[in-house]
């Protein structure tokens, strides 16, 4: 049951703590800060509670207690420093009111006071690992400030049922009920695990060649994988989206991927690599220092390198990602447009676009052969590709059928299970190898 | 492309990409210690056998293992205690700071450049734990001094006429160290440094610290991200720059004076604490390792 606010309410005492203010001063000092709230540094509420912290009182008494808090505070205020008004709400509760940060860096904070929080401390003898639910709620337009520091404690309260350690957003908190639950804690396992493999090195690339019909071989696409914690790509892209990590991870395949078309090329296997690269990773403003750093650390002729982008990206005509298609450009590497077909293409935008290559979405291959609607469109991509210069492929082909009807639709490169899986970089070698010598 | 080999020389194929691959690939011995790190139980033995075999890793281990630099005092002896003292995840960074300047090929040019690494992450290892009051781990601050340069060499073994850019960036008082960089070349030291240290799979903190550490905006209006960790490590790293600068009488740099105001800010302190510090930090600026 989450406890609601209201000023009446009689709080339990609790002791004062040095930069700390109480409940009482914490409402006026929220209406104070509310004023001065913007859309660009709007007013947050950041609403902690220990997880478990009845235990540690009754097994180490208050004052074991007490010297716990008094030191957990010390880190959340040195934490934010003066960016941060810091009140205790009840022995346990406190509040971070925060307004000199933009909405993604409020996410942040709170993800870094949980991991303050988290730093074990000794206590009696013991390592004590501390933990924490947090709540988090940003004041809206017109919003009564009371109500945020409502919606902030409601999210708290979320957070600790859904067992504690998390952070949840007032406004996106998980479906009510035992399956939000347990989705949310297989989301926050997933995101656990992909920390580990991004600290631990866990994650590697695998290949999938893309064939031309007569044989020859145009490119490998590189994709993640993370076999030291077992989770598949499905499972950690979308995290890895979610969490802002997908950059990360994006500028990582860049280097590795570069550094594997080098390989290839010192070893008389000259082949292009593509590589995907998101949305979040393409609009970062030091893109192109980034892949000038990836070719260079690589030394790698770009010719040989291929990035992958989605189409929409095409269409955006905003500066940011006007300047960085350009600049990749200039660096020589190639542009391939991936998931082409299902986005928001505008055929106008598609003439003026420099792509060597462009993915059809799978979802009209799976369509194939039955579909003949599907086929009709598939067939006019593949001369519009042909017409404009752009090597046409088609993407999850899994059976003869399917590239039966992509040939007689003019599709002339393939890419799927039933050519080639993606392999690890050594069988992708022997497999190079040896359709080499087959067509020797 | 000249340089051709057969794939099936698996052995011609390391030595190559060693030699030619544009930056040192990740030293084995991380990978192994990191297989280790992910089972239940970490053999110790195993791993203490393997760093064993290589005399001079197992001496930098337990010479660092013993350093009050690096935070810790020890009194080990063998590289398992070694292990076993730092804990798998520390000594994972050790091991890094210690094969990644045998992973460039040896020049004199740069020896010198590898020593003033060492000097800056030695004195950023104590100044972790002189001014950051513990919030800053000494072997983090160490480990980051080692790296947060090592775009350079790798620009210089690419770029002919890097030295000379090297030189005016510098020189330069006004203008961004990397945005010197950026009027000759598409790219810098700090982003190239970065992604050597993502393909290492160095801590979050230090990979976008490396990446920030010439950034004056980001220390001086504190966004997140980097987090306040990577302020910290960025601010402790150029403090201890400057005082080896006090100490020789050398300016081979003038970022202090860039960043300087908003490192001391971010520390809590004035000029006088920094005159005190100096003199303190006398013995480990003389210490030669």
């Amino acid at each position: 049951m989450p406890i609601t606010l209201n000023q009446s309410m009689q709080p339990p005492p609790v002791e004062p703590l040095p930069g700390f203010i109480n409940r009482k001063d914490c409402f006026a000092e929220i209406s104070q800060l509310a004023t001065r709230s913007t859309p660009y540094r709007p007013l947050a509420v950041i609403w902690i509670a220990l997880d478990r912290f009845k235990q540690v009182n009754e097994s180490f008494g208050h004052r074991g207690g007490d010297a716990v808090i008094a030191q957990l505070s010390q880190r959340l205020r040195n934490r934010t420093g003066t960016r941060g008004t810091w009140c205790r709400m009840a022995g346990d509760e406190f509040v971070c009111l925060a307004s000199a940060y933009d909405s993604g860096q409020i996410q942040q904070l709170a993800t870094d006071l949980l991991r303050e929080i988290e730093i074990p401390l000794p206590i009696g003898g013991l390592l004590l690992h501390p933990s924490a639910s947090l709540g988090i709620a940003i004041l809206e337009e017109n919003e009564r400030p009371s109500l945020c520091l409502q919606r902030a404690d409601q999210a708290m309260n979320t957070s600790k049922r859904a067992g504690g350690g998390r952070i949840v957003t007032s406004g996106s908190e998980p479906m009510p009920g035992r399956l939000g639950i347990l989705l949310a804690r297989h989301e926050l396992e997933l995101e656990s695990k992909l920390h580990l493999a991004l600290n631990h090195g866990g994650l590697n690339l695998h290949y999938q060649p893309c064939v031309n019909t007569d044989g020859h071989i145009i490119s490998v696409e590189a994709l993640m994988r993370c076999p030291a914690h077992h989770i598949s790509p499905g499972e950690f892209i979308p995290i890895a989206e979610k969490t802002g990590l997908i950059t990360r991870l994006g500028e990582w395949s860049l280097l590795e991927g570069a550094r594997f078309a080098k390989y290839l090329s010192l070893a008389g296997l000259r082949t292009v690599v593509s590589i995907n690269v998101s949305r979040a990773q393409f609009v970062t403003p030091n893109f192109s220092q980034t892949l000038h750093a990836a070719l260079l650390c690589a030394d790698v002729d770009p010719e040989l390198i291929e990035l992958e982008l989605t189409e929409s990206l095409f269409m955006d005509n905003s500066k940011l990602v006007q300047v960085n298609l350009r600049a990749a450009l200039d660096t020589g590497v190639k542009i391939a447009i991936d998931d082409f077909g299902t986005g928001y293409s505008c055929l106008a935008t598609l003439k003026d676009i420099t792509a060597s290559k462009l993915k059809l979405d799978r979802a009209f291959v799976v369509a194939l052969p039955q579909d003949r609607r599907a086929f009709a469109v598939v067939k006019a991509i593949a001369q519009l590709g042909e017409d404009l210069g752009m090597r046409v492929v088609a993407e999850g082909v899994e059976n003869r059928q399917q590239l039966d009807a992509l040939h007689e639709a003019g599709v002339q490169a393939i890419q799927g299970y039933f050519y080639a899986r993606p392999m690890p970089e050594e069988e992708l070698m022997a497999w190079l190898e040896n359709r080499r010598k087959q067509h020797d | 492309m000249t340089e051709t080999i057969t794939p099936s020389s698996v052995e011609t194929q390391l030595e190559i990409s060693l030699l030619k691959i544009g930056i040192p690939p990740r030293p084995v011995i991380l990978d192994r210690i990191d297989a280790e790190m992910r089972k239940d139980e970490p053999d110790f033995n195993q791993l203490a056998s393997v760093i064993a075999a290589d005399v001079a890793l197992s001496a930098s281990l337990i010479s660092i293992t013993n350093s009050p630099y690096f935070g810790f005092r020890g009194r080990v002896s063998s590289p398992r205690e070694a292990l076993m003292m730092l804990g798998l995840n520390v000594a994972s960074k050790a091991i890094a700071g210690i094969v990644m300047r045998k992973a460039f090929p040896k020049s004199p040019q740069l020896e010198r450049f590898w020593d003033a690494s060492a000097r800056i992450a030695r004195l950023s290892g104590w100044l972790a734990q002189r001014v950051t009051r513990g919030t800053l781990r000494a072997d983090d601050a160490y480990t980051f001094g080692l790296f947060r340069d090592c775009g350079i060499p790798i620009l210089l073994a690419r770029f002919p006429g890097y030295f000379d850019i090297l030189t005016e960036a510098n020189h330069e008082t006004s203008r961004g160290f990397t945005a010197v960089e950026e009027t000759t070349l598409p790219t810098h030291h700090a982003a190239v440094g970065y992604m050597l240290a993502q393909s290492w799979w160095l801590p979050d903190e230090t990979i976008l610290s490396i990446r920030h550490h010439h950034d004056a905006e980001i220390l001086g209006t504190p966004s997140i991200p980097p987090t306040l960790n990577s302020r910290y490590l960025i601010a402790v790293s150029q403090l201890a720059e400057y005082l080896l600068q006090q100490h020789t009488g050398l300016s081979f740099t003038q970022e202090w004076g860039k960043l300087g105001p908003a490192c001391l800010r971010l520390l809590n302190l004035n000029e006088e604490d920094i005159a005190q510090i100096l003199t303190e930090a006398a013995p480990i600026l003389e210490a030669e390792d």
